[in-house]
Formats: structure tokens, C-alpha cells, sequence
């Protein structure tokens, strides 16, 4: 029996790997049926491809349509069960069929289940600051621990502290990526990539395996990201950034965005703020968000902001004035000598016994914080 | 028949000086000059040196076939040490110098370079020569003047500097006598001590500068990590300035490694400043670890007894850094080349600085950042696991400027602080008497068990610390040796728990940046 043909998988990876425009994908398969009805047609050099492909496809497509290849696609998919839905499955989500120019096939790796109707995608900066990656861990957390599927690009900074905050919060997590499957771009975040299918977790690429991940595959790959969610959350950008492609497409499909208010001070936020000038949803917390979109069915579920510093009664006076020097925001130690008058070396003390109690954290840059 | 003189010189192999005979013979023959016994090539060309030399000293060579020899034969003989008792011996044996009264050539030793205006110019390593004359017994040296202030300090022996060779001629015929050099006692010398850069200089950094006062006080190595232009290079030169001062024996080691690399101040004495070495981050291994055909001593044993300061050390060599691994950890490097071998000691401390970034603004809300996650990480791998393992402190320099802190009150001077780093030494010598260590740095593992165990109350503190902060078994004992100096520094007995809490504090980077 013909390995190939057992399921169609292979026939779909030869498809997408001719990295056709998406539209010319679907045409083709509206008028074959399916992908291994498209490879006989080529094969064959049916009449009809000359109206739907161009030559040089059609060149692609032949070239790369031989039984060998195929095999080699399908080995690598079942390898990496790496499994394909093209746009007119039943199984397809849904939500992409509402949003301009629609991937025409999907590749996906670990758990279909992910695929659900509350799910919301975080994005931000790569280069993002400190704070705003701890923000977006954290807000994924609740949003996990909230039965909430989490989307992103698992690229470094936000994107991986999204995913990672989810699984914190026992959730699951979709990443939709700008390569093939079988490789995980960056390499960095390859253990983040294991940990999502292990936990149930789910990849999505529309590229078919062994494709590389190019610059211009990111911007692409974001209309994804906000066609399966319901609601954008920008976390970090400056306004020339890859973030912003994302909103854009977000406006376009007409979700709502939600802006996260970094310190205004910092350059990291100004692509936030001036979305929030234009109107884009504030929030501080996972409740705001849910509250936003109805779905708060559970509040007791969300963790209420700084619940740990409420709870803690400092011991001694040090650490009190030390606290109470903290309210107001994170303070560098030279700072923190200025405001409470303490000694440096009763100082560091009393840090370290608050950083073990778990209420402040130490920042890069030997600034400190409440945790929140 | 000829004349035979022979005259006592010494060279120097590694940081040791060594007894040279140097014999003449002139024999009526084909007039020329030999000289053997593994000269190189500086050596061989003082033949010349000498003749123009003796000329401008008012003597007249007889055309002789003259030979020398510098014995032992079998060792190699380099620098231009030789040429004053060459000058010397030649002379003798051409007949043109009568020693009067016959000096007892076996209890002169003479070294030195001569120009050809017959001038002596000063040698490298005259301190561990004249530390071999003594030993060998010798009770005269004569010397370049230039010389002579770094040997003031040898009891016992007497140096009669000199400038130029008319004057060792005048001496020995016995038509003059030549100056002893004055003996200076090293305390006197002590006393002219200043620090390089006293403490009173830097504004706010309270911090920091604790982190520099408990460091010196146990002589734990420390890494810094700030934003540029945070001030850590000017906190690492404060802290040869509160180190306690050297002892005549750690004085006396320095100064003989500095002398045979030529570095010694002139007219200067025995180092009195603890030495402060900042090699430059492109460094090769060889100029940090010592090298080079004749293995010369390298900067981490010209920071010997003192501070060797790494500015940038991520941009140092890998192998560069490896190689510290020995020296940190025995005090003592041994440089091995083809033609030569020798030991340097190497107890120094190590005091790094980099930033935490490639762009150097990770963590400062001065500026933003402009580096990747990934960047990060390979920038901070470049220091390996090993060499941060030999560091007790790592400390992050505040960014904030001190205008924005608004700080009038003056800083302490390195006096001050000096002071209470020789207290805090003075108890660690009495606890480790015996044992031949003298500080909490050098303490092995099974040390720290016996030696810095906290109270019930520290321990259950560390125990804590470890789990919520996330550190690692090497931060264990490196805290429990900071917490070790942090009380002797308080004068106290027991470690307590604040001892250990303010350690952790030194251990910060483990948790933010090595985690």
C-alpha cells in the first residue's frame, strides 16, 4: 500500500510548501477538493491549473511533487506528529473563516482541544523590560488559572512570558509560529516549545514543514494569532514595532484591544500610550479584562492584585519604614538609603528577610519592589 | 703567561637571584675578546659596552686576547648586568687596574649596566641579587645608584651605589672611598603610604561601598556589575588604599617580583602601596599568567599582595580567564617554557567589573536597554561557572545619579574605613593562627563547617534564603564565608541572622543573573 496516500497529510505539506499566496491555495483547492486531487492535477498537467497558478508555481509544484519528496514529508510529519487541517475541514477553526485572506491550510502540533472560544492573545516587544514581562507572566497566570487559552508567537521576551505565565497558571497555551514545525525558532525557547506540549499545549504554523522561519513570515503569522482570539492584549511596543502589526490586524477584524498602562517614563511603553490616546481598552488586571468580556463567571478564580503585601504585617520597624518607602514604586537601594535613613548593612538585611518572605523582589539595575 | 681576575656578580632566574663567577683571562695572543658561558645576545654586545666604557674612564687597553667566562657555564646568561665586573676584570687582568690594598675579591659583588660614556645604568631585579648576596655571604655589593633605594631595606650587607665606572675604579686602587647607601627601616617607609584613591571621593554608592569594606576585610574576590559610568572602577582602586598595610615579608615578595620586571619607581624603596594592577581586557594569557621565552611573571604576580582589577571581564579571552583559575585558587603560578621554569607567587585579589549587557543599560531606567534576551545570556556565559565559583562577592552598582539623591553629608575617608578592615583582619589572624591562612577567603570548604557556623536562628534564615531565592550549593558556603567576615567586621563572635541576611545580599546576581 502506498504510504503516501494512506492520509493526505504529504500532500497537503507539497502544497504549502510551494509557499503560495494563501488565496491561490484556496482557489486551488476549491476547484480539485483536496490536495492530493491538486497533485494529480499537477502530475497530469490538468488544463485547468493555468487559470488558477502561475507558471512558476506550476514549475515549484511539479518539481517538488515526486513520490520521494512526499515520503520525506510524510516521515518528518509523523516524526514530529505534526498533523495538517486544510480551510474546508469541519474540524477548521471557525473564527478564521471570518477574517480576511485566511490561512488555507494549518499545520498543528499537540492539542486540538486548545482551540476554543475564550482564548486571547498577548503580544508585545521582543527587547521587552523587565517589568513588562513579569506584567504579562502574571496576567497570563490568572488568565490560565481562569480557563482562558493564552495565543502567541512563543518569540523571546512577552511572547515567551505569556506562554510561560499560562502554564504557570495551569492553562493552555497556543503558539502560532512563522516556521515549519519540525524546528523550533529561536532556539532558545525550545524548552518553553516542549513545556506547551506537555502540558497540553498547542503549535499552529500555516508554513509546511522544513520551511525557515523569514522576517517577513512574522507579520503574516500575526493575523493568526488575532483570528483565533477573541480580544488582543498589547503588553509592550514602541509605536515602529512588529506589536503594532498585530493591533492593526486586530482593528482590521474588528477585535477589541486591550493596552496595558506601562510607566509612562519609559520609551519601552510609548506605543501603548498612544494607543490608549486612541482609544485602546485599559486594563491593569486579568478582572478588568474578563469583567470587559463578560466572562466572569468565577471571580473567586482571578487572584486579587497584591493580595500577598496585604497579608504580610512588617516585624520590625525597619521593615516598615522600608515598606512604606516602597509603596509608591520600585526605588534603587542608593534611594531607598536616602528615604528610610537606614544603614546600609541593616538595609540589605532587612531586604533579604523581605525578599525570603516573598513581599518585595529584586529588580535588575539593584532597584526594588513590592511584589505584586 | 696571562693574568686571571675573578669577581662575583649574580643573575637573576624566576624571582631569585643566583651566584655568577666572573672570570677573566688576557693572554698575549691575537688581541679580541671572548665571552662564554651561554651568553646571550645582550651579554655578547657588553663587550663592546665596556671597551668604549673603560676608554671614557680614563684607562687604555693593552691589545690582548682577552677571554670571559661566566660561570656556571651551563646556565643561561642574559641581561646587561654583567658589564660592570667584565669592565672590571678586564682591567685586572690587562694589568691596568692593581687593586690596592689587594681587595678580598670573594666578599665583593659587583652588577651593572654600562654606557659607553662609561656611566652605570640601573638593572632589573637588583633586589633579589642582593637578596642572594646576602645569603651567599657576601658583605659588599657595589651597585647602579639608580638602584640602590630598592634595596635600602636589606640589613646586614653594605651597598655602595655608584654612577660611573671612574668612581669603581678610584675604589678599588683605594684612591677613594665610595658612599654607603643609607639603611631606611621599612616603618619609616610605611609612613609614606597614601591610597591612590581615598574613599572620601565617592559620593553616595553607600552600598557599594560596603560591599568594598566587607570585601577587603575578609579578601574575598567581588565582581560588579553596573551601568557605565556607575563609578566601578573608581570603588576597585579605593581598595588597596583600606586593605591593611603590607608586612615587611608580603612588601619584600612584591617588590622582588616589580623589580626583576623593571617596574619599581625609581628612587623609591620597598612598595609600601599595595600594588593595583588593571590589564587592559585584550590581554593575552601569556601577560596575565607570566611567559615569554625567559617565562617572566605576568600581571596577576605583579598583583601579587595586592588588587588585580578586571574592568570589562566579559571581553577578556576565554582562555585568558581559565587561566586565573590556578592563581586564584593556589596563590602561586608556575610558568613553564621551553628554555626556563619558574614559580611566581600570585595571592592577589580579584576584583572584576562589567556591565550587565552588551549595550550596558539592562536594568537602568536612565536609558533603554537595546539588547535581546539572547544577547544577555551569551554576554554573561563568557564568565564560566568555575571562575565565578572563585568569587565570594557580586555586587550590582546602583545606576542612580547622585544629584537625584540628594546626599550632602561627606563620605567616610579610607582611613576611617582602613581601620576597621584591620580589625576586622587582626581577629581573623588570631582565629587562624597556625593554620597558615590569615583570612576568610582563603578558608576550604570543611573550614567554613568548622569556623563559620551561624546560630540556629542564621542557619534556619540561610536554609530559607536558599529556597525562596532560589540559590545554588556554591552560594551556600560563599555566604556563610561573607556572613564569617561581616561579623568579624561587627567585632562579634557568633553569626546571627542579620550577618547572614546582609551576605545574601552579596549573592544577588545568582538570582538575577545566573539563575
Amino acid at each position: 500500500m502506498n504510504p503516501v496516500s494512506q492520509h493526505g497529510y504529504a500532500y497537503d505539506a507539497w502544497l504549502a510548501s510551494a509557499c503560495m499566496p494563501a488565496s491561490a491555495v484556496r482557489k486551488l483547492l476549491d476547484y480539485y477538493g483536496s490536495s492530493e486531487a491538486c497533485h494529480e492535477a499537477v502530475c497530469r498537467n490538468d488544463d485547468g491549473l493555468k487559470e488558477l497558478i502561475s507558471q512558476r508555481f506550476f514549475q515549484l509544484l511539479y518539481s517538488t511533487g515526486t513520490k520521494e519528496t512526499l515520503e520525506k514529508l510524510q516521515k518528518v510529519m509523523d516524526r514530529h506528529g505534526i498533523r495538517s487541517l486544510v480551510f474546508t475541514d469541519p474540524g477548521f477553526p471557525s473564527a478564521l473563516h471570518e477574517i480576511h485572506d485566511p490561512p488555507a491550510i494549518l499545520f498543528l502540533q499537540g492539542n486540538k482541544e486548545c482551540l476554543r472560544d475564550r482564548s486571547l492573545a498577548i503580544v508585545g516587544s521582543r527587547a521587552a523590560s523587565y517589568t513588562g514581562q513579569k506584567a504579562a507572566g502574571r496576567l497570563a497566570e490568572d488568565l490560565g488559572r481562569h480557563g482562558i487559552t493564552v495565543i502567541s508567537g512563543l518569540a523571546c521576551g512577552i511572547d515567551a512570558a505569556a506562554h510561560r505565565g499560562c502554564l504557570d497558571g495551569k492553562g493552555l497555551t497556543i503558539a502560532v509560529v512563522g516556521n515549519g514545525l519540525d524546528r523550533v525558532y529561536p532556539a532558545d525557547n525550545r524548552g518553553l516549545h516542549d513545556d506547551i506540549l506537555k502540558n497540553g499545549g498547542l503549535i499552529i504554523s500555516e508554513y509546511a514543514p522544513g520551511e525557515k522561519a523569514l522576517g517577513w513570515h512574522f507579520p503574516v503569522r500575526n493575523r493568526i494569532i488575532v483570528g483565533l482570539s477573541r480580544a488582543l492584549i498589547l503588553m509592550e511596543a514602541r509605536i515602529r514595532s512588529g506589536s503594532m502589526t498585530s493591533v492593526n490586524h486586530a482593528l482590521e477584524q474588528g477585535k477589541d484591544v486591550f493596552v496595558y498602562p506601562g510607566d509612562p517614563a519609559s520609551d519601552c511603553f510609548e506605543g501603548n500610550h498612544q494607543l490608549l490616546r486612541e482609544g485602546g481598552l485599559y486594563f491593569t488586571s486579568a478582572n478588568d479584562i474578563l469583567e470587559d468580556l463578560h466572562w466572569l463567571d468565577n471571580p473567586s478564580a482571578v487572584r486579587q492584585n497584591s493580595d500577598c503585601v496585604q497579608g504580610y504585617k512588617p516585624s520590625t520597624p525597619e521593615e516598615k519604614t522600608l515598606m512604606n518607602a516602597l509603596k509608591p514604586g520600585a526605588l534603587s537601594f542608593e534611594q531607598l538609603i536616602a528615604c528610610t535613613g537606614l544603614n546600609p548593612s541593616v538595609l540589605m538585611s532587612t531586604l533579604t528577610i523581605l525578599q525570603i518572605r516573598g513581599v518585595i523582589e529584586a529588580l535588575p539595575g539593584k532597584q526594588y519592589q513590592i511584589k505584586h | 703567561m696571562g693574568i686571571m681576575a675573578s669577581l662575583l656578580s649574580f643573575g637573576v632566574t624566576g624571582v631569585n637571584g643566583y651566584q655568577v663567577h666572573v672570570e677573566v683571562f688576557g693572554t698575549e695572543s691575537m688581541p679580541g675578546i671572548e665571552i662564554i658561558g651561554l651568553p646571550d645576545a645582550s651579554v655578547k654586545e657588553s663587550k663592546d659596552r665596556v671597551n668604549a666604557a673603560i676608554i671614557n674612564s680614563g684607562k687604555q687597553m693593552n691589545p690582548r686576547r682577552i677571554t670571559v667566562n661566566l660561570a656556571p657555564a651551563d646556565t643561561k646568561k642574559e641581561g646587561p648586568c654583567f658589564d660592570l665586573p667584565i669592565a672590571v676584570g678586564m682591567m685586572i687582568a690587562d694589568g691596568i687596574l692593581i687593586p690596592d690594598p689587594p681587595t678580598d675579591l670573594k666578599s665583593v659583588a659587583l652588577f651593572g649596566e654600562l654606557s659607553l660614556d662609561g656611566s652605570v645604568q640601573p638593572i632589573n631585579g637588583a633586589l633579589p641579587m642582593v637578596i642572594s648576596a646576602k645569603e651567599n655571604g657576601i658583605s659588599t655589593v657595589i651597585l647602579p645608584d639608580k638602584n640602590a633605594s630598592e634595596v635600602s631595606c636589606i640589613q646586614d650587607i653594605r651597598i655602595l651605589p655608584v654612577s660611573h665606572l671612574r668612581q669603581v675604579i678610584a675604589w678599588f686602587e683605594g684612591k677613594m672611598e665610595l658612599a654607603e647607601q643609607k639603611q631606611v627601616s621599612f616603618e619609616a617607609l610605611k609612613n609614606e603610604a597614601v591610597p591612590v584613591v581615598d574613599m572620601a571621593q565617592i559620593k553616595g554608592q553607600k552600598g557599594a561601598r560596603r560591599a568594598v569594606e566587607v570585601a577587603a576585610a575578609g579578601g574575598h574576590n567581588m565582581l560588579m556589575i553596573g551601568v557605565p559610568g556607575s563609578g566601578k572602577t573608581m570603588l576597585a582602586r579605593c581598595i588597596p588604599g583600606i586593605l591593611p598595610p603590607m608586612t615587611f615579608e608580603e612588601s619584600l615578595e612584591t617588590t622582588r617580583i616589580h623589580s626583576i620586571c623593571g617596574k619599581l619607581q625609581a628612587g623609591k624603596g620597598l612598595m609600601v602601596n599595595r600594588p593595583f594592577c588593571a590589564p587592559h581586557h585584550n590581554a593575552s594569557v601569556a601577560s596575565l599568567i607570566g611567559g615569554g621565552q625567559d617565562a617572566k611573571p605576568g600581571e596577576v604576580s605583579l598583583a601579587h599582595n595586592g588588587v588585580l582589577f578586571l574592568d570589562e571581564l566579559p571581553e577578556f579571552s576565554r582562555s585568558a580567564l581559565e587561566a586565573l583559575r590556578q592563581p586564584l585558587e593556589d596563590g602561586i603560578v608556575s610558568v613553564a617554557r621551553v628554555r626556563r621554569q619558574a614559580q611566581y607567587q600570585s595571592s592577589f585579589m580579584l576584583v572584576a567589573a562589567m556591565n550587565p549587557c552588551p549595550c550596558g543599560f539592562y536594568g537602568s531606567n536612565r536609558r533603554t536597554c537595546r539588547c535581546t534576551p539572547p544577547e544577555i545570556r551569551r554576554y554573561l556565559d563568557r564568565v564560566s561557572g568555575p571562575l565565578l565559583d572563585r568569587i565570594d562577592l557580586q555586587i550590582e552598582v546602583d545606576s542612580v545619579p547622585i544629584n537625584e539623591i540628594n546626599d550632602s553629608e561627606p563620605s567616610e575617608s579610607s582611613a576611617v574605613v582602613a581601620a576597621r578592615v584591620r580589625k576586622a583582619r587582626e581577629i581573623q589572624l588570631k582565629r587562624y593562627e597556625g593554620t597558615g591562612k590569615y583570612c576568610n577567603a582563603q578558608l576550604t570548604n570543611a573550614e567554613v563547617k568548622q569556623f563559620c557556623t551561624p546560630d540556629a536562628e542564621g542557619t534556619a534564615l540561610l536554609n530559607a534564603a536558599v529556597d525562596s531565592l532560589h540559590l545554588s550549593m556554591r552560594a551556600y558556603q560563599r555566604i556563610l564565608k561573607v556572613a564569617r567576615t561581616i561579623a568579624d567586621l561587627a567585632g562579634e563572635e557568633t553569626i546571627s541572622s542579620a550577618h547572614i541576611a546582609e551576605a545574601v545580599q552579596y549573592r544577588e546576581l545568582d538570582q538575577k543573573y545566573w539563575r
